[in-house]
C-alpha cells in the first residue's frame, strides 16, 4: 500500500482525528480533543448547539485552520503536513456563502476549478451544471442570485472538481422547503452515484434523519456521541424522533 | 496558479469598473496637466509679445522664459495629481483586491484549494500590477499627444525616455499604495475601517511626512520645488533629518529630476528612485507575510 504522499492510502479512512485541540485565545479553547473517524462513503451529520465547535473542526479539516493540538487526516493525509493533497480530495461548502458577485456562475465555477487543478475548467462546469440541473443560471450574474440559486452554484463549486469527501457547513440554513428538498436529493446523488463522503454540519435534524448514515454530538468542544442512525434509533427505542434523541444526548453532557 | 489568480482580478477590475473609472481619471489628469501647461504658456508667450511691441526700438529684448524652460515642463503638474490623486485611486485597487475575499468570506473558498498563500498574493499583485501599468500606459500616451499638441512638434527621442522612467518610478509609487489598501484590509477586516485606515496612512504619506521632514514648508506636499530658506526651529531640524525617508518627497524630487525641470535640488537620485523602489518591496513582503499567517476561515464580516 503506497504511503507516501501524493497518494491515497487505500485503507485509510476519509476522515480521522485524533486528540484535536483548537483554542483561538488563552480563554476560548472550541475543541477539547476530538477523537473521530469517518469511514469512506458515510454521509455524517455533525450536531450540536450554536458554537460547540462544529465550523472549527471543518476549518480545521479543509485547512484553512491549524489545530493547537492533535491530528487530523482526510484519505490519511495531514492537514497540516500535506495541505495540498488533502486538499485534492475535499470540497468545501461553508455556510453563509457568497460568490464573486461581478462573476457569471460559470465564471464562478471556472475559476474555482482551475483553482482546484482541473484542466478542463469550462468543460467540468458545464457538467456540474447540467448535473445539478441549474445550466440556465451559467451565463447570469451570481450578484442577482436568490438564497437558494446561491446555494445550487455553491454545491456546483463544492463538486466542480470531483472531490472524494464534501463537506458542507449549514447548507440548508436560509433555504425554502423545495430548496432543502433538492438540497437532500443532490447530497444523496453525490454519495451514491459518486460515492463521495459527506460530512455536514448542521440543526436541521429532519433532514439529518433522511441524509446521514452516521451522526455525532459534539458539546462545548468534546464529541459526546457518534453512532450510526440505524443504531441510534435502536438505542433510544422511547424517544419518538432523532429531535428527541439529540436533546437527551446533548442535555445530558 | 498565479496566472490565474491575476487574470481574475484583472477580470474583476474591469468588471466592477474599478479599471475604467481610474483610466478616464488617470488620462483626465494628464490632459489637464497638458492643457493647463498649454494654457499658461500661451499666455505667457502672449504677453511677452505684446511687452516686446512696447520696447523702445533698438533696446535688447529679453528671450521668452518658457524658451529657457524643458519640454516636459508642459506636465509639471502630473507629478503632484499623481502623487495626489493616483495614489488615492491605488489605494482603491488594493482595496477591492482584498476586500471580497476578506469581508466576503469568499477566502474560505478560495483556501481550501490547492493554491498557496503565496501564489494567491502573487497573482492579486500581479493583477493589480497589471493593471496600474495599463492605466498609466495610457496616461503615457495622452502625455505624448498633449506634448505634441502643445508644442507642434513630436518630443524627441531624450524626452521620450524621461517621460517613460518617469512614468516606471509613477508605477513604483503607486504600487506601495496598491499595497497600503491590501494590508488595511488585512489588519482590519471591516470594509469602511480598512478604507478609512488607508486613506489615514495616504494623508500621512502624502502631505504630514513631507511637511514635517520638511520644516512645515506649506506648499512641500504639493510643490516638489525646494525651499532654499532653512528652518530655525529646533524641531524641524530634528525632523528634516528623516526627510529621506519621505516617500512622497522622494518620489516627487525624483520626477523633477528625471522629468529635468530643473527645481529639484540636484543629485541624489539614485537614493531617491531606492526610497520608492525600497518603499514597495518592502511594503509587498509585508503583506505577502500578512497573506501567509492571515486566518482566512472566518466568514463574511459587517460593514
Amino acid at each position: 500500500m503506497p504511503t507516501a504522499a501524493g497518494h491515497v492510502l487505500m485503507t485509510a479512512p476519509a476522515i480521522k482525528m485524533h486528540a484535536v485541540r483548537h483554542r483561538y485565545d488563552e480563554e476560548r479553547e472550541v475543541l477539547r480533543g476530538i477523537d473521530l473517524t469517518i469511514d469512506r462513503g458515510e454521509v455524517f451529520g455533525f450536531l450540536g448547539h450554536n458554537g460547540a465547535g462544529k465550523t472549527t473542526a471543518v476549518n480545521i479539516l479543509t485547512t484553512l485552520l491549524k489545530p493547537s493540538s492533535g491530528t487530523a487526516t482526510v484519505f490519511g493525509h495531514d492537514v497540516v503536513h500535506d495541505r495540498r493533497e488533502v486538499t485534492r480530495h475535499i470540497g468545501y461548502l461553508p455556510a453563509d456563502l457568497r460568490l464573486y458577485a461581478h462573476l457569471t456562475a460559470a465564471e464562478n465555477l471556472e475559476l474555482f476549478a482551475t483553482l482546484s487543478g482541473v484542466e478542463d475548467a469550462r468543460g467540468a462546469t458545464a457538467e456540474v451544471l447540467s448535473r445539478l440541473d441549474c445550466s440556465e443560471l451559467a451565463d447570469r450574474r451570481v450578484g442577482s442570485f436568490s438564497t437558494g440559486m446561491r446555494q445550487r452554484i455553491g454545491i456546483a463549486q463544492a463538486i466542480v472538481h470531483r472531490p472524494e469527501v464534501l463537506f458542507l457547513d449549514e447548507p440548508a440554513a436560509g433555504l425554502d422547503p423545495l430548496s432543502v428538498r433538492l438540497l437532500r436529493e443532490t447530497i444523496l446523488e453525490l454519495n451514491q452515484e459518486l460515492g463521495m463522503t459527506v460530512f455536514m454540519n448542521t440543526h436541521l435534524l429532519s433532514e439529518v434523519s433522511r441524509v446521514c448514515t452516521t451522526i455525532g454530538v459534539l458539546n462545548h468542544g468534546r464529541l459526546v456521541y457518534k453512532d450510526s442512525i440505524a443504531e441510534t434509533l435502536r438505542r433510544f427505542p422511547n424517544e419518538a424522533s432523532l429531535e428527541d434523541i439529540y436533546v437527551l444526548v446533548d442535555g445530558a453532557s | 496558479m498565479t496566472a490565474t489568480i491575476a487574470s481574475h482580478q484583472l477580470r474583476s477590475l474591469r468588471r466592477q469598473r474599478v479599471l475604467l473609472s481610474i483610466t478616464v481619471v488617470m488620462v483626465g489628469m494628464t490632459a489637464l496637466a497638458g492643457f493647463i501647461g498649454w494654457s499658461s504658456h500661451q499666455t505667457i508667450t502672449r504677453v511677452y509679445d505684446q511687452a516686446v511691441l512696447l520696447l523702445p526700438s533698438g533696446a535688447d529684448v529679453p528671450p521668452n522664459p518658457f524658451e529657457l524652460k524643458p519640454t516636459l515642463s508642459l506636465l509639471s503638474n502630473l507629478t503632484i495629481y499623481i502623487s495626489l490623486v493616483g495614489a488615492l485611486l491605488c489605494l482603491a485597487v488594493g482595496h477591492v483586491s482584498m476586500a471580497e475575499d476578506e469581508a466576503d468570506g469568499i477566502g474560505r473558498l478560495v483556501f481550501s484549494r490547492q493554491i498557496s498563500r503565496l501564489a494567491y498574493f502573487g497573482g492579486r499583485l500581479l493583477g493589480c500590477a497589471a493593471a496600474v501599468a495599463g492605466v498609466l500606459a495610457a496616461s503615457w500616451v495622452v502625455s505624448v499627444l498633449a506634448l505634441m499638441v502643445a508644442n507642434g512638434d513630436p518630443p524627441g527621442a531624450a524626452d521620450l525616455l524621461r517621460l517613460t522612467a518617469f512614468y516606471a518610478l509613477s508605477w513604483l509609487y503607486l504600487i506601495f499604495f496598491v499595497l497600503v489598501g491590501m494590508i488595511t484590509v488585512l489588519l482590519t477586516r471591516r470594509r469602511s475601517l480598512a478604507l478609512l485606515s488607508a486613506i489615514g496612512v495616504w494623508l500621512t504619506i502624502t502631505f504630514a511626512v513631507p511637511q514635517i521632514t520638511s520644516g512645515l514648508r506649506p506648499t512641500t506636499s504639493l510643490s516638489p520645488v525646494t525651499d532654499p530658506v532653512g528652518t530655525s526651529q529646533a524641531f524641524f531640524q530634528v525632523t528634516s533629518h528623516a526627510e529621506p525617508l519621505s516617500l512622497a518627497g522622494q518620489y516627487k524630487q525624483a520626477s523633477v529630476q528625471i522629468l529635468d525641470l530643473s527645481a529639484g535640488t540636484g543629485g541624489q537620485l539614485p537614493f531617491r528612485l531606492l526610497t520608492v523602489a525600497g518603499g514597495a518591496l518592502l511594503l509587498a513582503l509585508l503583506t505577502g507575510w500578512l497573506v501567509v499567517r492571515h486566518d482566512y476561515s472566518r466568514g463574511a464580516s459587517d460593514g
